[in-house]
């Protein structure tokens, strides 16, 4: 399997067309990881459950999947919570190939990065590898929702909530007509809109499983529904999520994309996502050709 | 123990006598800012006078003499951070103030360019800028000099020295917010916008005092938003709901990231506000109030007079923040008080300038594409609808549009220049498109988004490029000089018949102002985009110029970036006069 999956990675830098790869393939950056004893890692801030701040210290999956990273490499982790830009290029270019203007340092590793044959082919600053979860949209309602599976347009007249600038809020605010677009009320997170189902200031949110998960996790007692059925007609039928490493740096990539396949086969990978209220869901990258 | 006593008393001592200096000693007054357009030995102004006509009545430096010109002296801003210079210098009392990129500000003398003193604001490094890390210049009040943050801040530094006097939080980086736009003073007040260009940024004016950087008046400006005064409320912005649906307003955008300009006659700050937020139109329908529109805001209670918007639903992110600049004249054979701004969308607007009625919208650009024409009876641009970018979600890539100008647009932030002697605009506008198209692989934050994909385009064969004379009583272009590389400086126009410019290729150019012909250029060694400024010292006339490539322009590659590949980086002063 491990095999595949490098193949699939060369065959991606192939498409990119070749960069020229100094030195022999690119042992020098895991030897420097090792030797230093520090794996910088780059996660997103604000971006609950996977990475957030809370009391000073990086929590969430992708912190606790970092630190068992580094910990599988023998070193020591350095986290660093990098807020958003504007698009998944932006992040790659300030986080793992070049570094922040204003001078962040790159790191040597970020994780949440889409697992994504067409944006890896236009990103040939970067490695992708180590697929690590099935994200999707789905939807959550409160428990005075007779039909949580019923259509969305149905929902029109109560609030309905959404992460601003998102999938969910193009879905609500401009499907169906744009029916529900005095409804819809905005959160800075989807972990934000989901949790306010639970408080009851909004009747259904629509976010990302793993979001919605967890935020049902921290509050059994709400008795909130999660939605069964596929959202009708909305534009993603879910992502991989993985890892990006710089264009020079395979050696460090492959290195850690064995910890991740030795995490999942040993159970490890579902136990950390289980321990923020989530399922973990095998990427379909590797069900395809595992 | 002893030892701080001393001190302490030796302090106290100082100030005690400070007190006893008449508060003309320590600066220019408020009398003086407002008298700046006539003052020729001094720039005390971002705009040289409170209308930032940016015209000065100095004429020894002349068509005939222009050619003569030598640089005095130049003066490097050092260091590794050598990116966007946009800075406009202020020069009083034998200094020139400069700010440079990445928040820093520098003290030169001005007569031999001698450092003499640098402020490098302590940044932390979690921002990450849209569009790199410039500062448009510095204001000047008593003893301070005061210029905005990357991180959101403003600073009062005392302009002897470079110390801090008051440094305050106007905004919350970490929210996205930031500021690059010189401040200006009206009545003892700093009075700013705001910028961001994350989600969730609220456009907003603010006025805080001078002495102290309390805030003294805020008037976000979308609509549903409440004002403050002195720590009170002040009333709605327009009418909640009227123009943006659902919650949307409390997101809207907007930000007022490029400054304002000030009308003593009618007691008026005239800010314009930035593009809606989402960026695509068709997620919220309405006019979405007041997002790329000029406002007419009163100076002393932070209360909207008027608005005018010039791209109603900005589907386009072309926002509306471009300089309102006030000057009189005749329009239909009468007198009028009218105020012109070149939008990022094309169109070159004048107002009355008393209530915000819309006079004469012409194009200033080659064929803008989104409008056929701005309808003079109801003030609204006629859209052509096949030219606005589609709706998202559709999984499919959309159809691609071609429009003009692109997002950079017409003119973006480099101001123009009026001649009252020639009663003529001066505008430093590009001709440009942009194919749009909605873009369905696209991630934000680790999660599937619906992205727009954008390709900038030349759209002439010979330049991108133009300044172009405009006279505001039909809008016709009077003349135009045509650049290979985008135009991304300010303009300077006196009464020796002279307009200066930079150019990205490193040259500061004078031409003559009723002809357009180029009298003079000389090479500052990278890009010029800052704005030009002239005084006069020791019986000469000066003329000063920051040289430093960079701005918005190179984040964006395409055939766009062929005009510039071989500029280099810089960040310098370049201080001109005639030789003796």
């Amino acid at each position: 399997m491990s095999d595949t999956r490098r193949g699939f990675i060369a065959g991606l830098l192939g498409a990119a067309g070749t960069l020229a790869v100094s030195g022999p393939l690119g042992a020098a950056p895991l030897a420097r990881v090792k030797e230093l004893g520090v794996l910088r890692v780059g996660l997103y801030a604000d971006n609950r459950p996977w990475s957030w701040e809370a009391g000073g210290r990086p929590k969430g999956i992708d912190a606790d999947l970092a630190t068992a990273i580094a910990e599988g490499l023998g070193v020591r982790p350095e986290i660093a919570l990098f807020p958003a830009d504007e698009e998944i290029s932006d992040d790659l270019r300030n986080v793992v190939w070049r570094g922040g203007l204003l001078g962040f340092r790159r790191c040597d590793l970020m994780l949440h990065v889409p697992f994504d044959m067409q944006l890896a082919a236009r990103e040939d600053q970067v490695v992708m590898v180590a697929p690590y979860y099935r994200e999707d949209f789905t939807a959550v309602c409160s428990s005075q929702t007779r039909d949580c599976d019923m259509p969305p347009q149905r929902f029109v007249g109560s609030k309905v909530g959404a992460e601003l600038d998102s999938i969910p809020d193009f879905y609500l605010t401009g499907g169906f007509g744009g029916i529900l677009r005095g409804d819809v009320e905005h959160f800075p997170t989807g972990y934000d809109a989901a949790a306010a189902v639970h408080d009851g200031k909004v009747e259904m949110a629509v976010a990302t499983r793993a979001q919605i998960e967890a935020a049902m996790a921290g509050r059994p007692d709400s008795r909130a529904k999660l939605r069964k059925s596929p959202l009708p007609m909305l534009p993603s039928r879910g992502w991989d999520i993985g890892m990006a490493v710089r264009e020079d740096s395979r050696s460090l990539g492959f290195a850690v994309e064995d910890i991740v396949m030795q995490m999942t086969a040993d159970g490890r990978m579902a136990a950390i996502f289980e321990g923020h209220g989530v399922s973990w869901q095998q990427p379909e990258a590797t069900r395809s050709i595992g | 123990m002893k030892g701080i006593r001393k001190t302490l008393v030796a302090t106290c001592a100082l100030a005690g006598l400070a007190l006893t200096v008449p508060a003309m000693a320590e600066g220019p007054t408020m009398d003086e800012l407002m008298g700046d357009a006539e003052s020729t030995s001094d720039v005390l102004t971002y705009g040289m006078g409170p209308w930032q006509q940016r015209f000065s009545p100095l004429d020894a430096i002349n068509t005939e003499t222009v050619a003569k010109m030598v640089p005095a002296f130049a003066a490097s801003l050092g260091g590794e951070k050598q990116r966007g210079q946009e800075s406009q210098p202020i020069v009083y009392d034998g200094v020139i103030y400069v700010t440079g990129s990445y928040s820093r500000m520098f003290a030169f003398d001005a007569r031999t360019g001698e450092k003499l003193w640098e402020y490098n604001a302590r940044l932390p490094d979690g921002i990450m800028p849209c569009c790199d890390v410039v500062n448009r210049g510095a204001a000047i009040h008593g003893d301070k000099v005061i210029f905005a943050t990357l991180d959101a801040r403003l600073v009062a530094l005392n302009r002897k020295t470079g110390k801090v006097i008051w440094n305050k939080v106007t905004g919350d980086y970490k929210a996205g917010y930031s500021a690059t736009a010189a401040p200006i003073i009206v009545k003892d007040m700093v009075i700013t916008g705001n910028s961001g260009g994350e989600f969730g940024v609220v456009g907003a004016v603010s006025a805080r005092d001078v002495n102290t950087g309390e805030l003294i008046w805020n008037r976000p400006v979308i609509e549903g938003h409440m004002g403050t005064l002195r720590g009170q409320d002040n009333g709605i912005t327009g009418t909640t709901n009227a123009t943006w649906p659902g919650d949307m307003w409390k997101t809207g955008g907007g930000a007022t990231w490029l400054g304002g300009t000030y009308d003593p006659g009618t007691n008026m700050v005239f800010f314009g506000t930035g593009n809606p937020a989402p960026w695509n139109s068709h997620l919220r329908p309405g006019d979405n109030l007041y997002t790329s529109s000029t406002l007419a805001i009163d100076a002393d209670t932070g209360v909207i007079k008027w608005h005018y918007q010039t791209s109603p639903n900005d589907g386009w992110d072309f926002d509306g923040v471009n300089e309102f600049i006030p000057f009189d004249g005749t329009f239909n054979g009468k007198k009028r008080k009218m105020g012109a701004k070149a939008d990022r969308n094309g169109f070159f607007y004048v107002l009355d300038r008393t209530n915000g009625k819309l006079l004469n919208a012409t194009p200033f650009v080659m064929q803008p594409n989104w409008a056929s024409k701005i309808d003079l009876k109801t003030g609204r641009p006629v859209f052509n609808p096949d030219n606005r970018p589609g709706a998202p979600g559709d999984a499919e890539k959309g159809k691609s549009v071609f429009a003009t100008p692109s997002f950079l647009g017409g003119k973006n932030w480099m101001p123009m220049a009026y001649s009252p002697d020639t009663e003529m605009f001066y505008v430093p506008s590009n001709d440009w498109g942009m194919d749009i198209w909605n873009e369905p692989i696209a991630y934000k934050k680790g999660a599937a988004y619906l992205g727009a994909g954008f390709t900038i385009k030349p759209i002439a064969e010979d330049h991108i490029g133009a300044l172009r004379a405009i006279d505001p009583k039909t809008g016709k272009i009077m003349w135009e000089y045509k650049n290979k590389a985008p135009l991304w400086g300010g303009v300077l126009t006196t009464r020796g018949n002279l307009v200066f410019t930079g150019t990205p290729e490193g040259y500061l150019k004078a031409f003559d102002a009723r002809t357009g012909k180029e009298l003079w250029k000389f090479q500052t060694g990278s890009g010029v985009v800052g704005s030009p400024v002239t005084w006069e010292q020791d019986g000469e006339q000066y003329v000063a110029v920051m040289s430093g490539w960079g701005g918005a322009v190179p984040l964006w590659g395409g055939e766009v970036a062929k005009t510039f590949k071989e500029i280099s980086q810089g960040g310098s002063l370049w201080v001109f006069k005639l030789p003796r």
